[in-house]
């Protein structure tokens, strides 16, 4: 197929260029480097070994009980011998001794004391002490040990969930984080891309050779493979820091797990990379990045904060919500599985609907796309894209074709901009701008009753609020035919 | 052969063409004039399928334009634009590479044009290190290098100098020797009149004339006098039935009616003043133009 040529043509163009940019390749290598850091670094500085000194008279078995107490707590001391104090002073101000202890009374550190340490060397002045007292009162040895004998508790982290610890709650905040941020940062990739191609007016070079649908489709997946790539960098450089040094071993993070998390970064990138490129060709200029493509952001972000609420219970009625919600199901999906709360229909379920999702999404652009492509001026309004097709999508100019459009714009009211239709709009917009925060502040109303959590329910309806009106703008952003060329 | 068959395009209350019919032969250049906003590029992007169209078809030998006849246009429109960070030739690959050429046939032909165009120590540079003429060269080679049959130009003579001027005239009166059907637009009249066969004349939406440009010329009625004299001017009101249209320093334009008598003309003059020159012709394009535009 020619058409899949050309998106592939396209594909392979943006990958080619992003990926020849040095700033790019610096970044990546950082991010693998600074990734492979974070997991090294701690095993190094990890103290294996307590250097413990002795200084004045002290019991016999003293030294040998500080190191069965370390042995138990599962490091090791090394006893050192100083024959004055101002020797064993002068090691522990020169940082050869963690601890000096003075006639088997006093501990002196250097600076703030290692409680672990504390522990291990007061215990054992206790036990000596005791061992000594009992010896004097003419308790045997045997009687003292039976005495002695350590009671064997056993500590659990809990953690939210059953067979979950904290420690996974923590991989799935950072896997939830990192999905975030990647499909933040290709989407917007996405977005800067559509921008500058309309600022440069190559866009119109490209359009006389290939439909705008097969330019858009090109773009998100070049960019979604150069950013599968990327991400498979700094697997494999965590991958290779953990074999290396054996320093993570937390059960979320499993091979399935890590799988799904992969397929969910593309649902999300691609669901998220097609409205960022829609909106995209709204503005004509890299500065108008920001205000066309803030509803998506803030959907996002939301999504984000949405995916925060629900960790801790992964198997709530909002979690489970949340997780197949097409727009917050590339984020919330993830956890769930990671956080084993999910049956295993659930996340096949949930990616056939943001695949629907998606597609639905596809022909929106679409449309929105080839109709405001090749408008220039002021940043376009939403309303005036999805009502005014200027440009062709598919290759032929049928008359059956020209006849549908005919038709279609028939249904456009003539926009002569008189002075009454501008202050209609105008109250219209303020109207609806009302409605929907009374529906916002009732949305955040219930969600604080049914959560009974009034912050969620803020947020909630804040949330709503904040995309409703950024909607309503980007739709009614200025009212004139959106065509300024002949 | 291309052809617009009543093309008809609004944009809400505007229409930007209306019932446009008109033709651009194969081996001629035809020339696409108008004032601005007149419907030039809506019509040339009418032809890429950049405007969907409210009626009418654009047929390319006689069939309604399809995809597989595109990846055969060439098409500069009149907003330049490249990648202004990619280098030259791999965008100039790319571009014929969109176009449906493979990668070594299109790298052949590309770095023939520029190679004659005189840019081909250029090839591997970022195009926006290039000066503004030679970002025009490299967008004329994009819309030349998928070898068209049709070529569509949005005012390419617009920006530059005149040695440009006529390398670009040089070139596209080669393409068309070569056969290629050649469409542009342009306000400069007169290269249009050395330059082109056939000319296409639109005001607000409508083709007020369109044709090959000697049949034009000669279909108008009036025909016009251009002397030149020495020394005091003649008596302009016994040269009837000629009109005096301008004169200064020694030169002088009149229009004559059809079946106006000019050998009386001639005469009259001849007994008046010091004739040094004398020539009769049908319009200029640019009169042509004036009157068209102003019906």
């Amino acid at each position: 197929m020619t058409g899949m040529r050309q998106a592939w043509l396209v594909a392979r163009r943006e990958m080619n260029e992003r990926g020849r940019s040095p700033a790019f390749r610096a970044s990546v290598l950082l991010m693998m480097a600074a990734v492979a850091a974070m997991l090294i670094l701690p095993t190094l500085f990890k103290p294996g070994v307590k250097d413990v000194g002795l200084t004045g008279p002290a019991p016999p078995a003293l030294a040998a009980t500080i190191g069965q107490q370390a042995r138990a707590e599962g490091t090791t001391a090394r006893i050192h011998r100083y024959a004055s104090l101002a020797a064993g002073e002068r090691a522990v101000r020169q940082g050869h001794l963690d601890v000096l202890l003075t006639s088997a009374r006093r501990l002196e550190w250097k600076g703030q004391e290692d409680q672990q340490l504390k522990a291990i060397v007061t215990t054992a002045i206790q036990l000596v002490t005791v061992r000594e007292r009992a010896t004097a009162a003419g308790i045997s040895p045997a009687a003292l040990a039976a005495l002695l004998a350590p009671v064997p508790v056993t500590s659990v982290e809990l953690g939210a969930v059953a067979g979950r610890s904290p420690g996974d709650e923590t991989a799935v905040v950072v896997m939830t984080g990192v999905l975030f941020f990647c499909i933040s940062v290709f989407g917007a990739m996405v977005l800067n891309g559509v921008l500058e191609e309309k600022a440069s007016r190559v866009v119109e070079v490209l359009l006389a050779r290939i439909p705008a649908r097969t330019l858009l489709a090109g773009k998100i997946v070049g960019i979604g493979l150069l950013g599968l790539a990327q991400i498979g960098a700094i697997v494999l450089a965590a991958l290779v820091a953990v074999t290396t040094v054996r320093s993570i071993d937390v059960p979320a993070v499993r091979g399935t797990v890590l799988a799904w998390v992969l397929i969910w970064f593309v649902l999300g990138y691609a669901l998220y990379a097609t409205a960022y490129g829609a909106l995209g060709s709204l503005g004509s200029r890299a500065e108008d990045a920001q205000s066309v493509a803030g509803p998506v952001t803030a959907v996002l972000v939301a999504a984000y904060f949405a995916v925060f609420a629900m960790i801790a219970q992964p198997t709530s009625t909002l979690a489970r919500a949340v997780s197949f919600f097409p727009l917050t199901a590339p984020m919330a999906m993830p956890g769930r599985i990671a956080m084993g709360a999910t049956a295993w229909w659930e996340p096949v379920a949930a990616a056939f609907l943001t695949l629907a999702a998606t597609a639905g999404l596809v022909l929106l652009a679409g449309r929105i796309y080839t109709s405001a492509i090749l408008h220039s001026g002021p940043a376009l309004s939403l309303k005036d894209a999805w009502r005014t097709t200027i440009t062709r999508a598919a290759g032929t100019a049928t008359q059956a074709d020209a006849h549908a459009t005919k038709t279609h714009l028939a249904k456009i009211r003539p926009r002569t901009g008189g002075s009454t239709t501008m202050t209609t709009d105008s109250t219209r917009r303020r109207l609806l701008v009302t409605v929907l925060t009374g529906i916002g502040v009732a949305l955040g109303v219930v969600v604080a009753l049914l959560t009974s959590d009034v912050i969620v329910g803020v947020i909630a309806g804040a949330g709503f609020i904040a995309v409703a009106t950024q909607m309503v703008n980007l739709w009614t952003r200025h009212s004139g035919p959106p065509v300024a060329h002949h | 052969m291309l052809m617009f068959d009543a093309v008809t395009k609004r944009f809400g209350p505007l229409t930007a063409l209306d019932r446009c019919t008109f033709t651009a032969c194969p081996g001629r250049l035809t020339g696409f004039l108008g004032p601005n906003g007149a419907g030039k590029t809506t019509a040339m992007r009418a032809v890429f399928g950049l405007v969907e169209l409210d009626a009418g078809t654009v047929r390319w030998r006689g069939r309604p334009v399809r995809a597989a006849d595109r990846a055969r246009f060439g098409y500069m429109p009149e907003e330049r634009g490249l990648y202004p960070r990619m280098r030259v030739r791999d965008q100039l690959v790319y571009m014929g590479q969109l176009s449906g050429r493979g990668a070594k046939d299109v790298t052949r032909s590309v770095d023939a044009w520029l190679e004659r165009l005189g840019l081909a120590g250029r090839a591997a540079d970022r195009l926006d290190r290039l000066s503004h003429g030679n970002q025009q060269r490299v967008q004329l080679i994009a819309a030349l290098v998928n070898e068209p049959d049709l070529l569509v130009l949005d005012e390419p003579f617009s920006g530059l100098d005149p040695i440009a001027m006529g390398a670009m005239s040089d070139l596209l009166s080669g393409l068309a020797a070569k056969g290629a059907t050649v469409l542009f637009s342009s306000h400069q009249l007169d290269l249009v009149e050395d330059l082109c066969q056939d000319v296409v004349i639109i005001e607000q939406g409508r083709i007020v004339l369109a044709g090959e440009l000697k049949d034009l010329r000669a279909a108008v009625p009036e025909r016009f006098i251009d002397i030149r004299y020495q020394g005091a001017a003649p008596d302009w009101s016994l040269l009837a039935p000629a009109t005096l249209i301008e004169a200064n320093d020694g030169r002088a334009r009149l229009r004559v009616g059809s079946g106006g008598d000019v050998a009386a003309v001639l005469t009259t003059l001849q007994d008046s003043a010091d004739i040094v020159s004398f020539t009769y012709q049908p319009p200029t394009l640019s009169e042509l133009f004036c009157e068209a535009v102003a019906a």
